[in-house]
């Protein structure tokens, strides 16, 4: 199998993210409950990730809260800093992750920003929307259907020159792009751990600044006299039990991206993104590409694209069609009513890859719409 | 010598205060609270020797690691909260 559906989770991780798990399940109890070896052994693998996401994200450990997914971190996050009918401004590219929280409260969405690829329309319309009043904003840093990387130093500046707090989408740039949490001065940052994170589905992060409000409320191992949740990260936010052999497995792969760098597998990435994009240009494609654009790119295939990408698979190419859980995306490419095709590399992406992708695509016959 | 106790109100404060402290050369150990030290019940705390316990709290402050409270030995054996 061909795998280039990176944008919905990593597939091939490196060897250790399963050792990992295997090795968490055979060794690991249950993390802050017990002072016995197994319980203890598991509270070091849950530290050993927040080291390893502090390290990767420049913040302290205490400040990285693990969550089940991208999704649920950013509810929380959502929830913290939205109240109903609070005016929230968001960018033209995010995903229901991000608006459907928003919806469920009662906020007024603003989108700002619809123009692939365009960072002065970004930039410009979210000055004009800030500037019109926010109580929060939200922004994906790369649009999981265009790839589009949205230019999140800019907007960070813009939030906080106007004290407006924020969080950052990077469920597709987490592992691919540099992340500088100290520096960029959100709220929070969300992220799974399942894609560009190379960690086992099941796994997230959620970055904090300082404080949240649970989504969950339970056991966290302290304080435990109290009704009230305990006031400190990451516990706070942590009710339950962790998911120990997935957050095990996902140090592996923040391990991987630490020795490698992160720059260095967004280089190889984008590598094939170049040669993918010329390819589906030559024949005859509809290709979504500009500056500013990480290793997804989204086509038209001349023919229905859910059609279209079930033929690929068929011929061992797995890429993902439709609406990709972000109909905000497709309205402001004007995609919402065909979907596109979308094709996002991997870490271990390479020219065969893109060759048989391609030669696939070639092979694709038009359909009578 | 005499053993003492570093509270913390998390496993994770804990383990941040191991880190600094054993990055400082400081030997410690975590283990469980025991219940008595702790009215809100469950915690984590780091046991150090006597003569580390002073730069081990300065160290832990400077970090700006939360700890709760710092408990002693006294001449009987009997542990009670300090004030460092």
């Amino acid at each position: 199998m061909i795998y280039l559906d990176s944008g919905a989770t990593s597939f091939h991780k490196p060897p250790a993210v399963a050792r990992a798990v295997i090795r968490a399940m055979n060794t690991c109890a249950n993390p802050g409950r017990g002072g016995y070896p197994a319980a203890m052994e598991a509270a070091r693998q849950v530290y050993r990730c927040r080291e390893e996401a502090a390290w990767l994200f420049s913040c302290r450990p205490e400040q990285v809260v693990m969550t089940g997914s991208c999704t649920q971190g950013l509810n929380i996050a959502i929830a913290t800093l939205v109240r109903p009918g609070a005016r929230v401004v968001v960018s033209g590219f995010e995903h229901n992750a991000v608006i459907r929280p928003l919806h469920a409260l009662g906020a007024e969405i603003v989108i700002a920003g619809r123009r692939l690829f365009d960072w002065q329309d970004t930039l410009d319309s979210f000055r004009r929307a800030l500037d019109r009043g926010a109580e929060a904003a939200v922004f994906t840093h790369v649009s999981n259907v265009f790839g589009y990387i949205l230019p999140v130093e800019q907007l960070a500046a813009l939030c906080r020159d106007r004290g407006v707090p924020f969080i950052i989408d990077a469920a597709q740039s987490a592992g691919t792009m540099e992340l500088n949490f100290e520096a960029l001065g959100p709220a929070f940052i969300a992220m799974p751990g399942h894609k560009s994170l190379l960690g086992p589905q099941g796994t997230g992060i959620l970055l904090c600044r300082e404080g949240g409000r649970p989504l969950v409320f339970g056991g966290t191992g302290s304080l435990s006299a109290s009704r009230e949740m305990p006031p400190d990260l990451p516990e706070r936010l942590e009710a339950g039990t962790l998911n120990v052999p997935g957050i095990a497995g996902l140090t592996q792969g923040l391990r991987y991206l630490n020795r490698v760098g992160v720059e260095r597998v967004g280089r190889r990435e984008h590598r094939q993104l170049r040669r993918c994009v010329a390819g589906l240009q030559s024949r005859g494609m509809a290709v979504f590409s500009g500056p500013h654009q990480a290793a997804t790119v989204s086509f038209l295939p001349g023919m229905d694209c859910e059609a279209a990408a079930e033929q690929l698979g068929r011929q061992g190419i797995s890429v993902r069609a439709g609406l990709h859980c972000a109909p905000a995306a497709h309205e402001s490419a004007g995609t919402l009513a065909t979907g596109t095709v979308r094709v996002s590399f991997g870490y271990d992406a390479g020219d065969a890859e893109t060759e048989a992708l391609l030669r696939a695509v070639s092979r694709l016959p038009p359909c009578p719409q | 010598m005499k053993l003492f106790y570093i509270t913390f109100r998390s496993v994770t404060f804990a383990q941040r205060g191991e880190r600094v402290l054993t990055g400082a050369g400081i030997r410690c150990t975590m283990q469980r609270t025991p219940r008595w030290m702790e009215e809100l019940g469950c915690g984590y705390a780091l046991r150090v020797w006597a003569a580390d316990v002073a730069p081990a709290v300065e160290r832990l402050r400077a970090e700006r690691v939360q700890l709760r409270r710092v408990y002693g030995s006294r001449d009987d054996g009997q542990l009670e909260e300090l004030t460092v």
